[in-house]
């Protein structure tokens, strides 16, 4: 062996040799995780739970966001017309609007239509009867164009109150407009969550990292000496770094499944009674692969971390 | 061609090496002697870069080590093997493990690989034990272990510090004699070493340095 000949076959090129080094790395990291179930499922929890709390809660926010909006196209203004207005006003009035383009449709509720659908729903029929006269007036039911910014909703029921021989238009809008600042404020606060324990799993793992670098030191200051790259030193414990982050992403998709699964049912039970449609019905594949990959990015960079500052205080030393 | 030009090492007021001159040859062998605290391993150091002189320069092949950039100070070092007294084993891998680090850092496919391991575990007297952990193997055993390891990748230069220094005189006078082989078939090789009444028995150059300057060089 010791000819002094080399043969030039006998190496591989770079790109093959790193993609070698690569899948030893690899392959003896991920043993090295097996031959420590304990820990290894404890670091898997930790990083699942950091993930799948703000997670769950990104989710909830997601999908009764959807429903809002669901919510906001079936708004509709009362456009209550003057007492004294006349069809002819009514007509109009309607023609007029109906050109706006923010206005979706336009419905005309005759004022004796009114009075029985009022009695109706009221029971008080008889008593609405013994009135002499409708006091009811004519109403235009207007669906505008949704979703609409807060303001130009606002200028638009303005407008219509303008127009003249309009009395007065009712738009209970304030419960959405309220609705949509508990979701903003819900929102952030959730982000809020997220970063922070994003954060603290990337502290649990550059610690847990940082103790791994530091029990195989010996390792380390031998390969560095007999000439192993810093990017060489480096692999085996980035890969470690994926798979903490990765397997606590798997099992954060696992956690968030069976959390949509458990609340789905009186959630969805809820929306159904205001006719709206079950908002949680599973999360797609955006959450899993969401959480997946942010784990293992989270691993990884943790592990970069880690290893960055050992070596170059190895180096120093 | 190793070459040590002028080149000194001060640590605080301390000076390990003083203006230090040496050269060796390509091929050749050489032992490095001296005191505890004379500057052996501190010469070592410096032509391994792990510490850079505050004097001087170090040419390797002609090539000022000074100018060498961080990033290639690993490429650099694969041109040496590198003996240590204390072996240095990784215990949590096998002995072909061990041997085959340096090919997998130089890209070596795992068949070449395997095939230059056991060539070199044979040469030390040690294919038996290729699957075993260096746990279970005597110190003899490990060095030589260790030996195989830094020659596996057939580099230019051999480096050992020690390597006998743990070793009863019969078992020393064997690892003398694999890196006299080694040195047979054209590796420069650079022994630190303080078993003076071993090394005056071989036929190789001696270089001893004393409080860093260098003492004289002889041949036995």
């Amino acid at each position: 062996m010791f000819s002094g000949r080399e043969s030039a076959t006998e190496r591989w090129g770079p790109f093959a040799a790193w993609r070698a080094q690569h899948r030893i790395a690899a392959a003896s990291s991920w043993h090295r995780l097996l031959s420590r179930p304990g820990s290894t499922c404890l670091i898997w929890l930790v990083v699942a739970i950091s993930l799948a709390l703000p997670g769950a809660l990104l989710l909830t926010l997601d999908s009764v966001h959807r429903v809002t909006t669901d919510f906001d196209r079936g708004v509709q203004l009362s456009v209550m017309l003057e007492t004294d207005a006349t069809l002819a006003d009514v007509e109009t009035i309607q023609s007029a609007i109906t050109a706006w383009p923010e206005i979706d449709r336009v419905a005309f509720l005759h004022r004796d239509a009114a009075l029985s659908q009022f009695a109706e729903q009221t029971g008080l029929s008889s008593v609405l009867l013994s009135l002499n006269r409708n006091t009811l007036p004519h109403t235009l039911l207007v669906a505008p164009v949704m979703p609409m910014p807060q303001q130009t909703f606002s200028g638009l029921v303005a407008k219509l109150a303008d127009l003249s021989g309009v009395g007065r238009v009712v738009a209970n809008t304030r419960w959405m407009a309220r609705l949509e600042q508990v979701l903003q404020a819900g929102w952030r606060w959730a982000w809020a969550l997220g970063i922070a324990m994003v954060c603290g799993a990337i502290l649990v793992l550059v610690n847990t990292l940082y103790l791994d670098v530091d029990a195989r030191k010996e390792e380390i200051r031998v390969v560095s000496l007999i000439g192993g790259s810093p990017a060489f030193v480096r692999r085996p414990f980035l890969y470690s770094g994926l798979y903490f982050g990765a397997g606590g992403g798997v099992l954060a998709t696992i956690g968030l499944w069976a959390f949509t699964a458990w609340v789905a049912g009186p959630v969805n039970a809820l929306f159904l009674l205001y006719d709206q449609a079950s908002p949680l019905s599973g999360s797609g594949a955006t959450y899993p692969i969401a959480m997946v990959s942010l784990g293992a990015t989270v691993g990884w960079l943790a592990a970069l971390f880690a290893t960055q500052r050992y070596i170059t205080r190895l180096n120093d030393n | 061609m190793i070459e040590f030009d002028r080149v000194s090492r001060r640590y605080g007021d301390l000076d390990a090496l003083r203006n230090l001159n040496l050269s060796l040859a390509r091929g050749e062998m050489a032992f490095l002697t001296g005191h505890s605290g004379a500057g052996k391993s501190t010469l070592l150091r410096l032509l391994l870069l792990l510490d850079r002189p505050t004097g001087g320069e170090i040419r390797v092949n002609g090539e000022r080590t000074a100018s060498i950039p961080a990033r290639s100070v690993p490429s650099y070092r694969r041109r040496f093997g590198v003996v240590f007294q204390e072996h240095r084993l990784l215990f949590d891998r096998s002995v072909h493990d061990n041997v085959a680090l340096p090919l997998v850092m130089a890209g070596f496919s795992p068949r070449d690989s395997a095939r230059r391991v056991r060539a070199a575990l044979d040469k030390v007297g040690l294919l038996g034990s290729e699957g075993a952990n260096p746990a279970i193997l005597s110190g003899g055993e490990r060095q030589r272990v260790g030996i195989a390891r830094a020659v596996v990748a057939r580099p230019e230069f051999l480096i050992a510090d020690e390597p006998t220094g743990n070793l009863d005189p019969q078992l020393s006078a064997e690892i003398m004699g694999l890196f006299e082989a080694f040195n047979q078939v054209g590796v420069t090789v650079l022994v630190a070493t303080h078993d003076l009444p071993l090394i005056s028995r071989m036929r190789h150059r001696i270089i001893t340095l004393n409080a860093g300057f260098l003492a004289g060089t002889a041949m036995t």
